[in-house]
């Protein structure tokens, strides 16, 4: 499956770039699987991605959350607004 | 009255008159303002960044269940994107509120959620460097 994955602050500023496009070979992947090949396709996230969560259709998801081709998904990592 | 929830390009301007809320004895206001150093560098602004739809659904979210734990009369909450100045406001919250120690306990918790849960970023405008980093204090 086809996924582009958002990134924001931190992450986007180590990554040089504000989304990753993926592809996963499993039809139908989980948030661990995003995390897995958003590791490889960006090494310099990888310090990053274990205290980052994934949010799908604006929402914080667990690691086994499956994925469809019309989700929205985005890694949030260390917040800082107030 | 229930929560409501706005997010706002630029600083947030001084409201025009009080905040009435029908039954309130307690009406209480949190502004947060840009701090003139960061990490004892001069700053010149922040630039805020939110993730909407998100941001504003994660404030919602908070809001009402404060609303509900804390059993409050009202909530305004209202946040900045984009650049703020040294100075100027970027966060406000109000808490309308039959007492005051529901009020003050809501607002503390409401600030502890929104800082680990609401998908906004702030980065600093250093006054000696035309560079910016992302920071999480």
């Amino acid at each position: 499956m086809e996924m582009t994955v958002l990134l924001f602050g931190r992450e986007a500023d180590v990554a040089g770039r504000s989304s990753v496009a993926l592809r996963i070979e499993n039809a139908q992947p989980t948030c661990r699987d995003v995390r897995e090949a958003l590791g490889a396709a960006e090494p310099s996230l990888l310090p990053l991605l274990c205290r980052g969560r994934l949010a799908v259709n604006h929402e914080f998801v667990a690691d086994d959350r499956v994925l469809t081709p019309d989700d929205e998904v985005a890694l949030i990592g260390m917040v800082s607004g107030g | 009255m229930s929560a409501q929830v706005a997010i706002i390009d630029g600083p947030l301007l001084e409201t025009a008159g009080a905040w009435s809320v029908a039954e309130a004895g307690a009406i209480v206001t949190f502004a947060g303002v840009v701090r003139p150093t960061e990490d004892g560098r001069p700053l010149l602004a922040l630039d805020y960044e939110a993730y909407e739809p998100m941001a504003t659904k994660t404030l919602q979210r908070i809001a009402a269940k404060h609303m509900d734990r804390f059993g409050l009369l009202g909530m305004s909450v209202e946040h900045s994107r984009g650049r703020v100045a040294v100075g100027a406001c970027s966060f406000r919250l109000r808490v309308a509120a039959r007492h005051r120690k529901e009020a003050l306990d809501a607002m503390d918790t409401f600030i502890d959620e929104l800082k680990r849960d609401a998908p906004i970023w702030k980065r600093p405008v250093f006054a000696d460097a035309t560079s910016t980093a992302e920071t999480s204090s």
